[in-house]
């Protein structure tokens, strides 16, 4: 379903850089001739993996250039190993059919750490080898047997400052407060973070979210169905809202920053009860590299100072406590595990996602369809 | 024993033989494969099929599927009919011109055309924007993210699609048969209804099979431009390939959609030659 | 009357002309059309017959001129107001129609009431001989039953005028001679005025009442079979209706037709010879044999003589006289 994911964000990107200017209409309409021919090409796969690479499977677009500066560059000066991408995202279906074909062409999947739930025990996934990689330099929690916390990213809301100026929402509650906050609502389309958010908003402590109550999740995101989009990438959760679709919108927090920026703070991001989900490297069973060599790559990605590059990057918060002290300043409001955030936000429960996601995904489908 | 073959078997399906297996590996292969992985994962039996029954969203989601491709099929086919139409009656030269333009929309991705109707007719789209500033309407109308949205992009996407088979049917028409209708006394629409419309009646049930199994397939402009409410059943298929992982379900559904297609066939073959409709002669 | 229409069916064109762009196709044709009349158009491919035929019918524009019905200009009249039938080149049945369904079609049309258009369509399944084949689609009738059910669906609301448009071409000549039979006794019987276009002379001589003669659009001549055979006015006429040898006199050029010849061995002529010659060759058709008789200045002769009659045995090489008649040749104009 993401097959094209690459596409089209860069064809959001492009459409809301033509709008705001930034982009002129020739070369808008190039990009669209080239998305046009590229999406089939994209499909494909961009790399083929190699004893003498290593190849990352994610979603492509920015995160492609950042994970290079990040930790491809000083992966390569120690081990000569160079980092390439397969951009064609990582989604468990695809790992699970890559693994049985026998054609295993990725070495690390830029993935969740509910990925390593449900693929691990089948036989999938490659153990992780924690003599190399550092179970203290991630999160307690978050270092599981098939796959490890790099980094974290997280569900939180913005809010349009014309609508809401004088009170601000500043919960989920407020978010499906459709009374006392008139107006439409976005929320992610594959049932995580918004079950979640629901569950806050319906009164249960961020910290005894799971297992989550699947009926009481649902009645209140059904109460608010009809004043809601859902949002399937994050250029489209982007979009709903700096066009204006709705005044309030679920995103992913690093995209918040953006939506700030973009609309020059008319759209104000709330990381108040924000959900910390853990973005986790997952290796596919007989990785052409070896589980030697992705293990040493994975170990480089815990460096502080790599994760501080992603965090500028691409703004997504460092997983390991060493680096957390160090989120520069301009940076604190967007990141989960700053200072300012780490108390207020809600914490992802890999295993339940893992254990019991594919079922909450069709409960989550059927309820908003 | 070779020569007993020849004699029986004409050189021509030896030539083909080849072809003809890779054909039956490539085809039959997956479809096998599909029914297989319905019956037997995530264990052996029929709990797959019995979802039908023991799942509303399933049903509830085929239904949708069915409704919006249905729609779909009948408003695209009227669109191509009266396109087709204008075609064969045009000039030479505009025809080629015509032509043309239709042939070039084929190429244009269902991704760009998608997002294109969403800066169009989006809430702060080129539409909403003009009818507002005329004061025509005070509140942006919402003409995507709902089941409208999906309609007009899979109209969009599907009227060359109807045309096509329309044209062919529409250009073999003697025209004299409709000289003779009108010399007989017959009104204009008189002719059209009773003579033009069963004429095309061929074409017009090619486009309605095309127009409605390509619509079936569609999930790109559904995800979108039905704004997430809007799923039908290749989305969800593709859900359960790659997010949930039950591919069981997804087998199935598929199963049931190829069956479902081969039963319209299987129907249409009741009512009429099949061959007329895929071009064969209509007398 | 069925058609609903009081028409006596005379038609008048008054120089009538039709260009395609700056091509001629139909030239200043004038003409009367006598009601009840069968008025053949015959003329070599390309000569304009359909497209006069076809602004008869209203399916084509008039350039210039007029068209009258009973002295009525009906040159505005759309082709379906004008209430004639036509039976079209390739007949144009309607092919997902049965063959009552096609003859009644026009009554359909104009909504006449049930029980009326079934008697009639019976009558006009008799008239043309189909009973038993009501109930069959076009696409399982042989191509002369075909013609009859084209005939019968435009004579069905009993049409003032009705415009043939080569009826017969598709048919084998056999086929062809006894349809011609049926069409001339459904046209005594109906009293329709027919416009009847081929361009085979045969056919045109024995159907017609009045033929016409048309070479690049224009009209060439207009008569009976009779005098149009007799009395050819131009070479054109003369060559295309029959056969006829061509003699360049004092005062002009002269048709002779080959049957008018008599042909006697040299000096035993009990006329003055009108001409010598030698036979360069004999065919023997049957009923008539065939002369070619080369005389002075390099001309040819052709010589038709009853085989019955022929008194002499001629060999060819043989050298000959051949004798004629006065009244026998025939001032042509544009010699
Ligand atoms: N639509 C048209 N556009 C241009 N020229 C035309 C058109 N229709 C007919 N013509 C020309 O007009 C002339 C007369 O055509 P018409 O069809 O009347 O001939 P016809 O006497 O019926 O010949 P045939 O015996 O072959 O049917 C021809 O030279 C033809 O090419
Ligand atoms: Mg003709």
């Amino acid at each position: 379903m993401q097959d094209k994911q690459f596409m089209r964000e860069t064809l959001f990107e492009g459409a809301e850089a033509f709008k705001a200017g930034r982009m002129n209409r020739r070369s808008f309409l190039t990009l669209c001739a080239m998305a046009g021919v590229a999406s089939s090409a994209v499909m494909v796969g961009d790399a083929e993996a190699a004893a003498n690479e290593i190849v990352m499977w994610n979603w492509g677009g920015q995160s492609e250039e950042c994970h290079g500066n990040a930790i491809g560059k000083p992966f390569e000066e120690a081990t000569g190993m160079p980092l390439r991408f397969d951009t064609s995202g990582p989604l468990q279906g695809k790992i699970r059919e890559m693994v049985d074909s026998g054609n295993v062409t990725a070495d690390v999947c830029d993935g969740d750490l509910f990925d390593a739930i449900a693929l691990g025990p089948s036989g999938h996934l490659e153990a992780i080898d924690y003599d190399v990689v550092d179970k203290a330099k991630t999160l307690p929690n978050y270092a599981v047997e098939h796959g490890v916390s790099i980094i974290l990213y997280g569900y939180a809301f913005v809010y349009d400052t014309e609508a809401y100026g004088d009170t601000p929402p500043n919960s989920w509650a407020d978010f499906f407060d459709t009374a006392k906050f008139p107006g439409k609502r976005s929320l992610y389309k594959w049932a995580n973070g918004s079950l979640e958010a629901a569950l806050m908003a319906d009164g249960v402590s961020k910290d005894e979210l799971y297992p989550l109550d699947m009926d009481r999740a649902l009645a209140k995101l059904v109460a608010m169905k009809d004043d809601s989009l859902y949002w399937g990438s994050g250029s489209e959760a982007h979009s709903m809202v700096v066009n204006g679709e709705v005044s309030m919108g679920m995103v992913w927090q690093n995209r918040g920053r953006n939506i700030e920026i973009d609309t020059d703070d008319r759209y104000k991001l709330v990381m108040n009860e924000a959900l910390a989900m853990p973005g986790a490297y997952i290796v596919p069973k007989g990785n052409p590299a070896g589980r030697e060599a992705i293990m040493k790559f994975i170990a480089t990605a815990q460096d502080p100072a790599a994760q501080l590059q992603l965090l500028e990057c691409l703004g997504m918060t460092p997983s390991n406590p060493e680096a957390f002290a160090m989120i520069p300043e301009d940076q604190q409001p967007y990141a989960i595990t700053s200072a300012m955030n780490i108390d207020n936000v809600a914490f992802n429960d890999p295993v339940w996602w893992g254990e019991n996601g594919g079922d909450a995904v069709n409960a989550f489908l059927e309820a908003i369809s | 024993m070779i020569d007993s073959l020849r004699k029986h078997v004409s050189p021509g399906w030896v030539l083909v033989a080849p072809f003809l297996m890779l054909v039956v590996v490539l085809y039959l292969g997956p479809i096998l494969n599909i029914l297989w992985l319905s019956l037997t994962d995530p264990e052996p039996g029929l709990q797959n099929y019995q979802k039908l029954y023991t799942n509303d969203t399933l049903l509830r989601i085929i239904w949708t599927t069915f409704r919006i491709c249905l729609i779909t099929t009948i408003i695209s086919v009227a669109f191509g009919y009266s396109i087709a139409y204008a075609m064969v009656h045009a000039h030479k030269k505009r025809q080629k011109l015509m032509l043309t333009l239709l042939l070039v929309s084929f190429w244009i991705s269902i991704l760009v055309r998608t997002f294109s109707w969403l800066m169009l007719l989006g809430h702060n789209g080129l539409l909403n924007n003009a009818l507002e500033t005329l004061n025509i309407i005070s509140e942006p109308v919402a003409f995507v993210r709902n089941e409208l949205g999906v309609l007009i992009g899979m109209v969009h996407y599907m009227v060359p699609y109807a045309v096509l088979p329309l044209l062919v049917n529409m250009q073999t028409l003697d025209t004299r048969v409709m000289s003779a209708s009108r010399n007989l006394g017959a009104t204009g629409s008189q002719t059209f209804f009773r003579i033009y419309l069963p004429l095309t009646k061929p074409g017009i049930v090619a486009a309605c099979l095309l127009v409605f199994i390509l619509s079936l397939g569609f999930y790109v402009t559904p995800a979108i431009l039905g704004g997430g409410k809007v799923l039908m059943v290749a989305e969800y298929i593709s859900v359960q390939l790659l997010v949930t992982l039950k591919w069981g379900t997804a087998a199935m559904l598929a199963a049931l959609m190829l069956f479902g297609v081969l039963a319209l066939l299987y129907i249409m073959s009741k009512f009429m030659k099949l061959s007329t409709v895929f071009g064969g002669s209509t007398s | 009357m069925v058609g609903g229409n009081n028409a006596q069916g005379s038609l008048q064109l008054k120089k009538l002309q039709k260009k395609f762009g700056s091509f001629v196709a139909v030239d200043d044709v004038d003409l009367e059309i006598q009601q009840g009349e069968f008025l053949t158009l015959l003329g070599p491919s390309g000569s304009g017959k359909t497209t006069l035929l076809m602004m008869i019918a209203g399916f084509l524009d008039i350039t210039s001129g007029d068209i009258e019905l009973d002295g009525l200009s009906i040159a505005n009249v759309p082709a379906e107001k004008r209430n004639f039938g036509m039976v079209f080149q390739g007949y144009a049945l309607f092919p997902h129609m049965t063959v009552r369904e096609n003859i009644s079609y026009a009554l359909d049309v104009r909504k006449r009431p049930k029980a009326e258009i079934s008697a009639r369509v019976d009558e006009m399944l008799d008239l043309v001989q189909l009973h038993e084949f009501g109930e069959r689609k076009p696409g399982q009738l042989s191509g002369g039953q075909q013609q009859r059910v084209a005939l019968a669906r435009a004579l069905c609301f009993a049409p003032p005028v009705l415009l043939l448009d080569e009826p017969l071409g598709a048919l084998d000549k056999k086929l062809r001679v006894e349809v011609q039979e049926q069409l001339k006794d459904i046209h005594r019987r109906v009293g329709t005025t027919f416009v009847y276009v081929t361009h085979d002379q045969e056919e045109a001589l024995s159907m017609s009442d009045r033929i016409v003669i048309m070479q690049d659009g224009a009209i060439e001549q207009v008569g009976t079979p009779q005098e149009l055979y007799e009395k050819p006015e131009t070479k054109f006429a003369a060559s295309f209706l029959g056969k006829s040898n061509f003699l360049n006199l004092k005062d002009g050029l002269h048709a002779l037709r080959p049957e008018k010849i008599d042909i006697h061995p040299a000096g035993q002529g009990d006329v003055t010879a009108r001409a010598t010659g030698t036979i360069r060759s004999i065919t023997y058709f049957g009923s008539v044999q065939k002369f070619m008789v080369s005389v002075e200045g390099d001309e040819e002769l052709e010589v038709d003589v009853d085989s019955w009659r022929n008194r002499y045995p001629l060999k060819e090489g043989q050298a000959v006289d051949l004798t004629w008649e006065d009244r026998a040749t025939v001032k042509l104009r544009n010699g």
